[in-house]
Protein backbone atom coordinates (compact mmCIF):
# COMPACT_ATOMS: atom_id res chain seq x y z
CA UNK A 1 0.00 0.00 0.00
CA UNK A 2 1.11 3.62 -1.10
CA UNK A 3 1.95 5.85 1.96
CA UNK A 4 -0.97 8.33 2.91
CA UNK A 5 -0.87 12.35 1.81
CA UNK A 6 -1.81 13.21 5.48
CA UNK A 7 -0.42 11.25 8.30
CA UNK A 8 -2.03 12.31 11.54
CA UNK A 9 -0.36 10.62 14.44
CA UNK A 10 -1.98 10.61 17.96
CA UNK A 11 -2.08 14.51 17.87
CA UNK A 12 -3.45 16.16 21.25
CA UNK A 13 -4.28 20.25 21.66
CA UNK A 14 -5.32 21.95 24.53
CA UNK A 15 -6.68 25.46 24.15
CA UNK A 16 -6.06 26.82 27.53
CA UNK A 17 -7.51 24.14 29.93
CA UNK A 18 -10.16 22.49 27.70
CA UNK A 19 -8.89 19.73 25.91
CA UNK A 20 -10.04 20.52 21.37
CA UNK A 21 -7.94 16.82 20.19
CA UNK A 22 -7.66 14.30 22.52
CA UNK A 23 -4.95 11.66 20.08
CA UNK A 24 -6.17 11.70 16.77
CA UNK A 25 -4.61 9.35 14.43
CA UNK A 26 -5.67 9.20 10.61
CA UNK A 27 -4.03 8.30 7.32
CA UNK A 28 -5.23 9.89 4.11
CA UNK A 29 -4.27 8.88 0.65
CA UNK A 30 -3.95 10.39 -1.93
CA UNK A 31 -7.00 11.26 -3.96
CA UNK A 32 -8.68 10.31 -1.73
CA UNK A 33 -12.18 12.61 -0.36
CA UNK A 34 -12.68 12.59 3.60
CA UNK A 35 -15.80 14.21 4.97
CA UNK A 36 -16.09 15.13 8.86
CA UNK A 37 -19.08 15.19 11.32
CA UNK A 38 -19.27 16.04 14.33
CA UNK A 39 -21.32 18.69 16.88
CA UNK A 40 -19.64 22.17 16.95
CA UNK A 41 -17.14 22.24 19.65
CA UNK A 42 -16.13 18.31 18.56
CA UNK A 43 -12.59 19.16 17.24
CA UNK A 44 -13.16 18.68 13.97
CA UNK A 45 -11.97 22.55 12.67
CA UNK A 46 -9.63 22.16 14.79
CA UNK A 47 -7.74 19.28 13.49
CA UNK A 48 -8.20 20.58 9.81
CA UNK A 49 -6.31 23.86 11.01
CA UNK A 50 -3.63 21.90 12.70
CA UNK A 51 -3.27 20.06 9.38
CA UNK A 52 -1.86 23.24 7.35
CA UNK A 53 -0.57 24.65 11.14
CA UNK A 54 -2.78 27.32 11.80
CA UNK A 55 -2.92 25.84 14.72
CA UNK A 56 -0.32 24.55 16.67
CA UNK A 57 -0.93 21.17 18.16
CA UNK A 58 1.08 20.10 21.67
CA UNK A 59 1.14 16.45 21.57
CA UNK A 60 1.44 14.10 18.16
CA UNK A 61 2.89 13.97 14.60
CA UNK A 62 1.53 15.34 11.26
CA UNK A 63 3.15 14.12 8.10
CA UNK A 64 1.89 16.23 5.21
CA UNK A 65 3.63 14.81 2.04
CA UNK A 66 6.31 13.65 3.62
CA UNK A 67 6.84 17.05 4.88
CA UNK A 68 6.79 17.04 9.51
CA UNK A 69 4.93 19.80 10.48
CA UNK A 70 7.16 21.20 12.70
CA UNK A 71 9.81 23.76 11.45
CA UNK A 72 9.23 26.97 10.46
CA UNK A 73 10.55 26.33 6.96
CA UNK A 74 8.58 23.12 6.63
CA UNK A 75 5.63 25.08 7.38
CA UNK A 76 5.31 27.73 4.62
CA UNK A 77 6.46 24.72 2.64
CA UNK A 78 3.42 22.69 3.34
CA UNK A 79 0.87 25.74 3.04
CA UNK A 80 1.75 25.88 -0.57
CA UNK A 81 0.72 22.50 -0.95
CA UNK A 82 -2.36 22.32 0.82
CA UNK A 83 -5.19 24.93 0.06
CA UNK A 84 -7.67 26.16 2.12
CA UNK A 85 -11.49 27.12 2.13
CA UNK A 86 -12.70 28.99 5.01
CA UNK A 87 -16.38 29.11 6.24
CA UNK A 88 -16.40 32.90 6.15
CA UNK A 89 -14.69 33.16 2.24
CA UNK A 90 -11.50 35.73 3.87
CA UNK A 91 -11.48 37.15 0.43
CA UNK A 92 -9.58 40.17 0.41
CA UNK A 93 -12.00 43.20 0.26
CA UNK A 94 -9.51 45.63 -1.00
CA UNK A 95 -8.35 43.96 -3.82
CA UNK A 96 -10.75 42.82 -7.08
CA UNK A 97 -11.22 38.83 -7.90
CA UNK A 98 -8.31 38.64 -10.34
CA UNK A 99 -6.04 40.02 -7.72
CA UNK A 100 -7.18 38.24 -4.83
CA UNK A 101 -6.57 34.87 -7.40
CA UNK A 102 -3.19 36.13 -8.60
CA UNK A 103 -1.62 38.03 -5.57
CA UNK A 104 -0.54 34.92 -3.97
CA UNK A 105 0.70 33.03 -6.85
CA UNK A 106 3.01 36.08 -7.94
CA UNK A 107 4.56 36.88 -4.23
CA UNK A 108 4.83 33.04 -3.04
CA UNK A 109 5.01 31.49 -6.28
CA UNK A 110 6.96 34.35 -7.94
CA UNK A 111 4.73 33.59 -11.96
CA UNK A 112 5.04 36.50 -14.08
CA UNK A 113 1.56 38.72 -14.11
CA UNK A 114 0.47 36.75 -17.53
CA UNK A 115 0.91 34.03 -16.38
CA UNK A 116 -0.98 34.23 -13.33
CA UNK A 117 -3.64 35.90 -14.59
CA UNK A 118 -4.57 33.03 -17.17
CA UNK A 119 -4.11 31.00 -14.44
CA UNK A 120 -7.24 33.27 -12.47
CA UNK A 121 -9.18 33.37 -15.29
CA UNK A 122 -8.99 29.51 -16.41
CA UNK A 123 -10.14 29.10 -12.70
CA UNK A 124 -12.48 31.57 -12.67
CA UNK A 125 -13.93 29.68 -15.80
CA UNK A 126 -13.47 26.10 -13.78
CA UNK A 127 -15.62 27.90 -11.39
CA UNK A 128 -18.60 29.19 -13.78
CA UNK A 129 -17.72 32.86 -12.65
CA UNK A 130 -15.32 33.93 -15.70
CA UNK A 131 -17.13 37.19 -16.27
CA UNK A 132 -16.41 38.39 -12.63
CA UNK A 133 -12.72 38.90 -12.62
CA UNK A 134 -12.94 42.39 -12.14
CA UNK A 135 -15.66 43.00 -9.89
CA UNK A 136 -14.82 43.77 -6.02
CA UNK A 137 -15.78 41.07 -3.17
CA UNK A 138 -18.54 42.78 -2.13
CA UNK A 139 -20.26 43.21 -5.30
CA UNK A 140 -20.73 39.23 -5.67
CA UNK A 141 -22.88 36.82 -3.77
CA UNK A 142 -22.11 34.35 -0.85
CA UNK A 143 -21.71 31.52 -3.38
CA UNK A 144 -19.94 33.39 -5.84
CA UNK A 145 -17.46 35.07 -2.75
CA UNK A 146 -16.83 30.70 -1.84
CA UNK A 147 -16.30 29.71 -5.39
CA UNK A 148 -13.87 32.84 -5.83
CA UNK A 149 -12.33 31.59 -2.89
CA UNK A 150 -11.49 27.95 -4.04
CA UNK A 151 -10.03 29.36 -7.08
CA UNK A 152 -7.98 31.21 -5.04
CA UNK A 153 -6.80 28.04 -3.22
CA UNK A 154 -6.88 26.35 -6.03
CA UNK A 155 -4.45 28.61 -8.08
CA UNK A 156 -1.73 28.04 -5.92
CA UNK A 157 -1.91 24.50 -7.63
CA UNK A 158 -2.27 22.60 -4.17
CA UNK A 159 -2.22 18.64 -3.70
CA UNK A 160 -4.58 18.76 -0.96
CA UNK A 161 -7.70 20.95 -0.37
CA UNK A 162 -9.35 21.52 3.17
CA UNK A 163 -12.57 22.38 3.53
CA UNK A 164 -13.81 24.09 6.67
CA UNK A 165 -17.77 24.55 7.02
CA UNK A 166 -17.33 25.77 3.61
CA UNK A 167 -21.58 25.85 3.16
CA UNK A 168 -22.00 27.08 6.64
CA UNK A 169 -22.65 30.47 5.76
CA UNK A 170 -24.39 30.90 3.09
CA UNK A 171 -28.17 31.32 1.65
CA UNK A 172 -29.70 27.66 1.15
CA UNK A 173 -30.12 28.80 -2.86
CA UNK A 174 -26.39 28.77 -3.20
CA UNK A 175 -24.87 25.83 -1.88
CA UNK A 176 -25.47 24.24 -4.18
CA UNK A 177 -23.48 25.96 -6.64
CA UNK A 178 -20.26 25.55 -4.25
CA UNK A 179 -20.97 21.78 -3.78
CA UNK A 180 -21.28 21.13 -7.75
CA UNK A 181 -17.42 22.95 -7.55
CA UNK A 182 -16.48 20.79 -5.17
CA UNK A 183 -17.90 17.32 -6.80
CA UNK A 184 -15.97 18.15 -9.90
CA UNK A 185 -13.01 18.72 -7.96
CA UNK A 186 -13.62 15.48 -6.20
CA UNK A 187 -14.02 13.80 -9.39
CA UNK A 188 -10.84 15.40 -10.86
CA UNK A 189 -9.16 13.17 -8.32
CA UNK A 190 -7.99 16.08 -5.43
CA UNK A 191 -7.25 15.09 -2.33
CA UNK A 192 -9.89 16.81 -0.18
CA UNK A 193 -10.87 16.77 3.52
CA UNK A 194 -14.02 18.28 4.15
CA UNK A 195 -15.52 19.21 7.72
CA UNK A 196 -19.30 19.72 6.33
CA UNK A 197 -22.70 18.20 7.00
CA UNK A 198 -24.22 18.20 3.68
CA UNK A 199 -24.91 14.67 3.22
CA UNK A 200 -26.04 14.84 -0.34
CA UNK A 201 -21.71 15.86 -0.70
CA UNK A 202 -20.49 13.40 1.43
CA UNK A 203 -22.42 10.40 -0.57
CA UNK A 204 -21.93 11.62 -3.85
CA UNK A 205 -18.45 12.22 -3.31
CA UNK A 206 -16.75 11.12 -0.26
CA UNK A 207 -14.27 7.92 -0.05
CA UNK A 208 -15.07 7.93 3.94
CA UNK A 209 -16.84 9.50 6.40
CA UNK A 210 -15.77 10.19 9.96
CA UNK A 211 -17.55 11.52 13.28
CA UNK A 212 -15.92 13.20 15.64
CA UNK A 213 -16.83 14.13 19.30
CA UNK A 214 -15.45 15.79 22.53
CA UNK A 215 -11.71 15.84 20.48
CA UNK A 216 -12.30 11.93 19.57
CA UNK A 217 -12.70 9.92 16.84
CA UNK A 218 -15.31 8.12 17.30
CA UNK A 219 -16.57 6.23 14.02
CA UNK A 220 -15.39 6.06 10.56
CA UNK A 221 -16.66 4.02 7.36
CA UNK A 222 -18.02 4.54 4.09
CA UNK A 223 -20.70 7.79 4.08
CA UNK A 224 -23.66 5.12 3.27
CA UNK A 225 -22.86 3.26 6.36
CA UNK A 226 -22.27 5.93 8.97
CA UNK A 227 -25.23 7.78 7.67
CA UNK A 228 -27.45 5.34 7.34
CA UNK A 229 -26.54 2.37 9.44
CA UNK A 230 -23.96 3.76 12.33
CA UNK A 231 -23.00 1.62 15.35
CA UNK A 232 -21.70 4.16 17.73
CA UNK A 233 -24.35 4.92 20.18
CA UNK A 234 -23.31 8.97 19.25
CA UNK A 235 -23.18 8.71 15.97
CA UNK A 236 -27.23 7.88 16.23
CA UNK A 237 -27.41 10.66 18.68
CA UNK A 238 -25.82 12.96 16.48
CA UNK A 239 -27.26 12.40 13.12
CA UNK A 240 -31.37 11.93 15.14
CA UNK A 241 -30.33 15.55 15.82
CA UNK A 242 -29.07 17.02 11.94
CA UNK A 243 -31.00 14.78 10.06
CA UNK B 1 4.64 44.23 -9.17
CA UNK B 2 3.25 47.31 -10.33
CA UNK B 3 -0.75 46.22 -10.08
CA UNK B 4 -0.77 44.29 -6.52
CA UNK B 5 0.75 47.16 -5.42
CA UNK B 6 -2.47 48.57 -5.74
CA UNK B 7 -3.51 48.18 -2.35
CA UNK B 8 -2.63 51.45 -1.02
CA UNK B 9 -4.15 53.43 -4.21
CA UNK B 10 -7.69 54.18 -4.40
CA UNK B 11 -9.58 52.02 -6.74
CA UNK B 12 -10.20 54.03 -10.20
CA UNK B 13 -14.07 54.14 -10.83
CA UNK B 14 -15.01 52.19 -8.14
CA UNK B 15 -15.34 54.12 -5.02
CA UNK B 16 -14.23 57.72 -6.53
CA UNK B 17 -16.76 57.95 -9.04
CA UNK B 18 -19.43 56.93 -6.57
CA UNK B 19 -19.06 59.77 -4.37
CA UNK B 20 -19.08 62.22 -7.58
CA UNK B 21 -18.38 65.55 -7.02
CA UNK B 22 -20.88 66.56 -4.39
CA UNK B 23 -19.09 69.81 -2.64
CA UNK B 24 -17.84 69.23 0.62
CA UNK B 25 -19.36 72.07 3.03
CA UNK B 26 -16.74 72.49 5.09
CA UNK B 27 -14.59 74.13 2.55
CA UNK B 28 -17.10 77.57 3.83
CA UNK B 29 -15.49 77.35 6.90
CA UNK B 30 -11.99 77.40 5.34
CA UNK B 31 -13.38 79.98 2.74
CA UNK B 32 -14.29 82.29 5.51
CA UNK B 33 -11.38 81.61 7.76
CA UNK B 34 -9.69 83.56 4.64
CA UNK B 35 -11.57 86.04 4.05
CA UNK B 36 -11.41 87.35 7.88
CA UNK B 37 -7.92 87.26 7.45
CA UNK B 38 -7.88 89.35 3.76
CA UNK B 39 -10.39 91.36 5.52
CA UNK B 40 -8.24 92.20 8.27
CA UNK B 41 -5.46 93.08 6.76
CA UNK B 42 -7.21 95.27 3.97
CA UNK B 43 -9.03 97.39 6.09
CA UNK B 44 -6.03 97.95 9.03
CA UNK B 45 -3.03 97.14 7.25
CA UNK B 46 -1.29 98.82 10.53
CA UNK B 47 -0.71 96.36 12.24
CA UNK B 48 -2.54 93.35 10.68
CA UNK B 49 -0.56 93.93 7.73
CA UNK B 50 2.69 93.63 9.33
CA UNK B 51 2.08 91.02 12.08
CA UNK B 52 1.35 89.07 9.09
CA UNK B 53 4.84 89.63 6.91
CA UNK B 54 6.41 89.69 10.81
CA UNK B 55 5.04 86.19 10.97
CA UNK B 56 5.28 84.49 7.45
CA UNK B 57 8.77 82.75 7.87
CA UNK B 58 7.16 81.58 10.93
CA UNK B 59 4.93 79.84 9.02
CA UNK B 60 7.03 77.70 6.69
CA UNK B 61 8.54 76.66 9.57
CA UNK B 62 5.65 75.37 11.47
CA UNK B 63 4.61 73.57 8.40
CA UNK B 64 7.93 72.32 7.69
CA UNK B 65 8.78 71.03 11.01
CA UNK B 66 4.96 69.68 11.55
CA UNK B 67 5.20 68.00 7.81
CA UNK B 68 8.78 65.80 8.45
CA UNK B 69 7.98 65.18 12.31
CA UNK B 70 4.75 63.54 10.69
CA UNK B 71 6.51 61.55 7.83
CA UNK B 72 8.80 60.30 10.09
CA UNK B 73 6.52 59.06 12.80
CA UNK B 74 4.40 57.72 9.85
CA UNK B 75 7.43 55.34 9.72
CA UNK B 76 8.61 54.72 13.28
CA UNK B 77 4.86 54.27 14.58
CA UNK B 78 4.46 51.73 12.35
CA UNK B 79 7.61 49.99 13.56
CA UNK B 80 6.70 50.13 17.28
CA UNK B 81 3.34 49.08 16.45
CA UNK B 82 5.16 45.57 14.76
CA UNK B 83 7.17 45.20 17.29
CA UNK B 84 4.07 45.51 20.12
CA UNK B 85 2.71 42.73 18.12
CA UNK B 86 4.84 40.17 17.88
CA UNK B 87 5.55 36.89 19.81
CA UNK B 88 8.28 37.82 21.74
CA UNK B 89 7.20 39.00 25.19
CA UNK B 90 10.92 40.78 25.33
CA UNK B 91 10.28 43.05 21.88
CA UNK B 92 6.67 43.24 22.80
CA UNK B 93 7.92 44.61 26.87
CA UNK B 94 10.26 47.08 25.65
CA UNK B 95 8.30 48.80 23.15
CA UNK B 96 4.86 48.57 25.17
CA UNK B 97 7.24 50.71 27.94
CA UNK B 98 8.16 52.74 25.43
CA UNK B 99 4.41 53.86 24.41
CA UNK B 100 3.55 53.94 28.16
CA UNK B 101 6.92 55.92 29.28
CA UNK B 102 5.88 58.55 26.68
CA UNK B 103 2.43 58.73 26.99
CA UNK B 104 3.50 59.62 30.61
CA UNK B 105 5.43 62.51 30.02
CA UNK B 106 4.22 65.90 29.11
CA UNK B 107 5.20 66.92 25.47
CA UNK B 108 6.86 70.05 26.99
CA UNK B 109 8.86 68.44 29.35
CA UNK B 110 10.40 66.05 26.46
CA UNK B 111 11.10 69.09 23.86
CA UNK B 112 13.18 70.41 26.97
CA UNK B 113 15.01 67.14 27.91
CA UNK B 114 15.73 67.05 23.87
CA UNK B 115 17.11 70.37 23.27
CA UNK B 116 18.72 71.34 26.76
CA UNK B 117 19.83 67.89 28.37
CA UNK B 118 19.98 65.40 25.13
CA UNK B 119 23.65 67.72 23.88
CA UNK B 120 24.75 67.40 27.35
CA UNK B 121 24.68 63.63 27.50
CA UNK B 122 26.34 63.37 23.94
CA UNK B 123 29.18 65.66 25.34
CA UNK B 124 29.37 63.77 28.51
CA UNK B 125 30.15 60.65 26.36
CA UNK B 126 32.08 62.07 24.15
CA UNK B 127 34.35 64.01 26.44
CA UNK B 128 34.65 60.72 28.42
CA UNK B 129 35.41 58.58 24.91
CA UNK B 130 37.65 61.22 23.94
CA UNK B 131 35.31 61.09 21.25
CA UNK B 132 35.68 64.65 19.59
CA UNK B 133 32.52 64.51 17.35
CA UNK B 134 30.97 64.28 20.09
CA UNK B 135 32.42 66.66 22.66
CA UNK B 136 32.07 69.39 20.24
CA UNK B 137 28.45 68.41 19.70
CA UNK B 138 26.18 71.36 19.48
CA UNK B 139 22.16 71.27 19.63
CA UNK B 140 20.58 72.42 16.64
CA UNK B 141 17.35 73.62 17.41
CA UNK B 142 15.30 72.27 14.46
CA UNK B 143 16.67 68.75 14.54
CA UNK B 144 16.26 68.48 18.13
CA UNK B 145 12.55 70.02 17.75
CA UNK B 146 11.89 67.44 15.12
CA UNK B 147 13.41 64.77 17.16
CA UNK B 148 11.28 65.60 20.08
CA UNK B 149 7.86 65.82 18.42
CA UNK B 150 8.47 62.45 16.42
CA UNK B 151 10.31 60.44 19.47
CA UNK B 152 6.83 61.45 21.24
CA UNK B 153 3.88 60.68 18.40
CA UNK B 154 5.35 58.11 17.32
CA UNK B 155 3.83 56.33 20.96
CA UNK B 156 0.83 57.64 19.90
CA UNK B 157 0.59 57.50 16.37
CA UNK B 158 1.64 52.83 17.14
CA UNK B 159 -1.07 52.92 19.21
CA UNK B 160 -3.06 54.52 15.96
CA UNK B 161 -1.65 51.62 14.09
CA UNK B 162 -1.89 48.63 16.56
CA UNK B 163 -5.86 49.39 16.93
CA UNK B 164 -5.93 49.67 13.04
CA UNK B 165 -4.04 46.33 12.53
CA UNK B 166 -6.52 44.64 14.93
CA UNK B 167 -9.55 45.97 13.31
CA UNK B 168 -8.82 43.82 10.46
CA UNK B 169 -10.64 40.11 10.90
CA UNK B 170 -8.19 37.43 11.92
CA UNK B 171 -9.90 35.43 8.80
CA UNK B 172 -7.40 37.78 6.36
CA UNK B 173 -4.30 36.88 8.06
CA UNK B 174 -4.96 33.51 8.25
CA UNK B 175 -6.67 33.14 4.30
CA UNK B 176 -3.17 35.44 3.40
CA UNK B 177 -1.08 32.91 5.36
CA UNK B 178 -2.89 29.27 4.03
CA UNK B 179 -2.25 30.68 0.61
CA UNK B 180 1.40 30.53 1.63
CA UNK B 181 2.89 33.70 2.42
CA UNK B 182 4.86 35.07 4.65
CA UNK B 183 4.18 36.57 7.82
CA UNK B 184 5.35 39.98 6.40
CA UNK B 185 4.00 39.26 2.98
CA UNK B 186 0.56 38.89 4.66
CA UNK B 187 0.92 42.39 6.71
CA UNK B 188 1.97 44.46 3.50
CA UNK B 189 -0.04 43.05 0.98
CA UNK B 190 -3.31 41.92 2.65
CA UNK B 191 -3.45 43.54 6.69
CA UNK B 192 -1.77 46.86 6.33
CA UNK B 193 -3.37 48.13 2.66
CA UNK B 194 -7.30 47.62 4.98
CA UNK B 195 -5.72 48.56 8.11
CA UNK B 196 -4.86 52.07 6.44
CA UNK B 197 -7.95 52.69 5.22
CA UNK B 198 -9.65 52.32 9.18
CA UNK B 199 -7.08 54.59 10.63
CA UNK B 200 -7.17 57.59 8.12
CA UNK B 201 -9.50 59.83 10.39
CA UNK B 202 -7.51 59.09 13.67
CA UNK B 203 -4.15 59.47 11.58
CA UNK B 204 -5.55 63.15 10.69
CA UNK B 205 -6.00 63.84 13.81
CA UNK B 206 -2.77 62.92 14.86
CA UNK B 207 -1.75 65.65 12.22
CA UNK B 208 -4.15 68.25 13.42
CA UNK B 209 -2.89 67.59 17.11
CA UNK B 210 0.64 67.79 15.79
CA UNK B 211 0.28 71.14 13.91
CA UNK B 212 -1.40 72.22 17.15
CA UNK B 213 1.56 70.84 19.57
CA UNK B 214 4.20 71.90 17.18
CA UNK B 215 3.91 75.71 19.02
CA UNK B 216 5.45 73.96 21.81
CA UNK B 217 8.84 74.14 20.06
CA UNK B 218 8.94 78.19 20.05
CA UNK B 219 10.52 77.55 23.65
CA UNK B 220 13.04 75.60 22.75
CA UNK B 221 14.93 78.53 20.40
CA UNK B 222 13.01 77.43 16.97
CA UNK B 223 11.60 80.42 15.36
CA UNK B 224 8.16 79.00 14.50
CA UNK B 225 4.96 80.92 14.46
CA UNK B 226 4.15 81.27 17.69
CA UNK B 227 7.35 82.42 18.65
CA UNK B 228 7.59 85.18 16.11
CA UNK B 229 4.28 86.28 17.38
CA UNK B 230 6.21 86.42 20.63
CA UNK B 231 8.64 88.25 19.30
CA UNK B 232 6.36 90.76 17.35
CA UNK B 233 4.08 90.94 20.79
CA UNK B 234 7.57 92.24 22.82
CA UNK B 235 8.61 95.20 20.25
CA UNK B 236 4.76 96.35 19.76
CA UNK B 237 3.10 95.20 22.58
CA UNK B 238 -0.31 94.95 21.00
CA UNK B 239 -1.25 91.31 22.28
CA UNK B 240 -5.25 91.41 20.63
CA UNK B 241 -4.18 91.79 17.37
CA UNK B 242 -1.22 89.72 17.73
CA UNK B 243 -2.16 86.66 19.14
CA UNK B 244 -5.72 86.86 17.17
CA UNK B 245 -3.67 86.63 14.01
CA UNK B 246 -1.72 83.67 14.90
CA UNK B 247 -4.68 81.68 15.97
CA UNK B 248 -6.25 82.59 12.33
CA UNK B 249 -3.02 81.35 10.60
CA UNK B 250 -3.40 78.53 12.75
CA UNK B 251 -6.91 78.01 12.15
CA UNK B 252 -6.44 77.58 8.70
CA UNK B 253 -4.25 75.05 8.58
CA UNK B 254 -5.79 72.74 10.84
CA UNK B 255 -8.94 73.33 8.92
CA UNK B 256 -7.65 73.04 5.58
CA UNK B 257 -5.59 69.40 6.98
CA UNK B 258 -9.13 68.35 8.31
CA UNK B 259 -10.48 68.87 4.87
CA UNK B 260 -7.60 66.87 3.26
CA UNK B 261 -8.25 64.00 5.30
CA UNK B 262 -11.63 63.62 4.79
CA UNK B 263 -11.09 64.11 0.83
CA UNK B 264 -8.23 61.16 0.90
CA UNK B 265 -11.04 59.22 3.42
CA UNK B 266 -13.86 59.25 0.55
CA UNK B 267 -11.47 58.41 -2.06
CA UNK B 268 -10.25 55.11 -0.53
CA UNK B 269 -13.63 54.35 1.14
CA UNK B 270 -14.54 50.17 0.73
CA UNK B 271 -17.77 48.99 0.14
CA UNK B 272 -18.35 46.60 3.11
Amino acid sequence: MEDPIIHIENVVKHFDKVAALRGISLDIMRGEVVVIIGPSGSGKSTLLRCINRLEEYDEGLIVVDGIPLNSAENINTVRTEVGMVFQQFNLFPHLKVIDNITLAQRIVRKRPKAEAEKQAYDLLEKVGIPDKAQAYPWQLSGGQQQRVAIARALAMNPKIMLFDEPTSALDPEMIQEVLDVMLNLAKEGMTMVVVSHEMGFAKAAADRAILMDEGYIIEEALPEVLFTNPKHERTKLFLSKVL
Amino acid sequence: MENIDGGFAPEKGGAATRSGFSFDRGWLLVIAVVLTITALIVSRPDPFKRIFFFVQDGIWVTISVTVISFLLMLITGLIVALLRLTKSAFIKAVATSYVEIIRGIPLLVQLLFWYFAFPTVIQSIGKALRFSLFENYLANPVAMAVVGLTFCYSAYMSEVYRAGIQSISKGQMEAARSLGMSYVQAMRYVILPQAVRVILPPVGNEFISLLKDSSLISVVAVADMTRRGREFMAANFIPIETWVMVALLYLIMTLVAARVVHWIEIKTRLEK
